[in-house]
């Protein structure tokens, strides 16, 4: 030990002033192996005024309520529609009912393919309706599936009928959603609302289905007047389908 | 030519496009109008594999794409010559993977295949002019955002399975 220098204890009196230190960490040790006890106690304590009262109760009540009502009118839905498909399934003679397996509305081509083919009796040239009314016919066929062009292709030409005028048109394809009708002659009459049906006189489907109404006239189109129709079966969400076989 | 048929299970990815086609997806549609599957599939096979194994590929995809639509027009032309031509790409000049060539090769693509259908449909009488347009504008923007991500992974996993790589 060089001279000069006394070997030092720690001192008492630091030790007794450092003691709550010591206590805090101890205590934070406790809080940390207890996950949290005291602290969150202390917390729901302070908080309990603030807890959610009878109003609180009231507003998820009325939101499980809500939730219920939407739920019900849901399945409600469901109910309805499962019913009607049955019911297409079921079907009527000389009716073919067939899921829709592909859909193309869009695009260079406007047809959907459906899962009733030959060996179902579906052939073509047979008309196609879903619920809404027409929505083309068969183009070709494969032992199990067919190619339904829709109403919308551009290749598709059918003859309809309006009966508020009277009046004969070539409905016309055009590669959008919405096909025009073409009137044999300048000013109809016609006017939008009204309905458009197949017609009598055609050879190429049976009469009187409903294809749709008129959304819009064309006036000074020439030689005769055109009318841009909206479909009353949505080409979008159709599911099933029946084919009109003989 | 022909590596890749020989992994078979990289001819079987064919059957991808007459799949897509018909289940057209609605999520990757624009404006209602589904991308042109054809051209996302042929354009990494055709630059992997050559000129010749394009062009059939094209004309097979063609046939197949073909049977499933209605009326006598035909892709076969277009997609038999993208396949060939970006076959000739492919073994002439360095890899092509960049993601802006990829995607405008894809809109080149999309583009005659769309402009060959509206060709044929005006000799023939069948489409009017202005659906037919949106329908071609649509596919082929569609097409070329597309191409970089799926076509890149195709290239990707094709390279992998050829010997004579050029990557």
């Amino acid at each position: 030990m060089p001279p000069g220098r006394r070997n030092r204890l720690p001192a008492l009196g630091g030790i007794v002033q450092a003691w709550p230190w010591v206590l805090l960490v101890l205590a934070l040790v406790a809080v940390r192996l207890s996950k949290g006890a005291g602290f969150s106690d202390a917390y729901a304590l302070l908080s309990r005024p603030f807890w959610p009262g009878s109003a609180q109760g009231e507003w998820l009540r009325s939101a499980e309520i809500l939730n219920s009502q939407t739920r019900l009118s849901q399945l409600e839905g469901d109910n309805r529609r499962l019913r009607s498909l049955l019911k297409l399934q079921q079907g009527s003679p000389g009716l073919v009912s067939a899921p829709v397996i592909s859909r193309q509305p869009g695009g260079w081509w406007q047809q959907l393919v459906i899962g009733s083919g030959e060996l179902q009796g579906v052939g073509p040239g047979l008309t196609v309706i879903a619920p809404g009314g027409l929505i083309g016919r068969v183009a070709s066929v494969t032992p199990s599936t067919a190619t339904v062009a829709l109403l919308t292709d551009p290749g598709s030409r059918v003859g309809v009928w309006v009966s508020r005028i009277q009046r004969h048109g070539l409905l016309t394809g055009i590669g959008t959603s919405r096909p025009v009708l073409r009137f044999l002659e300048k000013d109809p009459g016609v006017r939008p609302g009204d309905v458009v049906v197949t017609s009598p006189a055609s050879t190429l489907v049976p009469p009187n289905l409903t294809v749709g109404v008129i959304q819009s006239v064309d006036e000074r189109s020439v030689p005769a007047t055109d009318a841009v129709v909206q479909l009353s079966a949505p080409l979008e969400a159709v599911d099933w389908v029946q084919v009109i076989v003989p | 030519m022909s590596q890749l048929t020989r992994h078979r299970w990289c001819l079987a990815t064919a059957l991808l496009v007459p799949w897509l086609v018909l289940a057209s997806p609605g999520p990757l549609k624009l404006a209602g109008v589904p991308p042109a599957w054809a051209v996302l599939w042929l354009l990494p096979w055709a630059l992997v594999d050559g000129p010749l194994s394009g062009a059939l590929a094209g004309l097979g995809l063609g046939l197949v794409l073909d049977g499933l639509h209605l009326g006598p027009i035909s892709e076969i032309p277009a997609l038999a010559l993208l396949g060939w031509w970006w076959g000739r790409l492919g073994r002439l000049g360095p890899p092509i993977e960049r993601s802006f060539n990829l995607g405008l090769l894809a809109l080149i693509g999309a583009a005659l295949v769309g402009g060959s259908l509206i060709l044929q449909s005006l000799l023939s009488g069948g489409w009017p002019l202005q659906p037919a347009l949106h329908t071609w504008l649509a596919q082929t923007l569609l097409t070329a955002v597309l191409a970089p991500p799926l076509c890149s992974l195709q290239l990707l996993l094709w390279r992998r399975q050829t010997l004579g790589g050029r990557s």
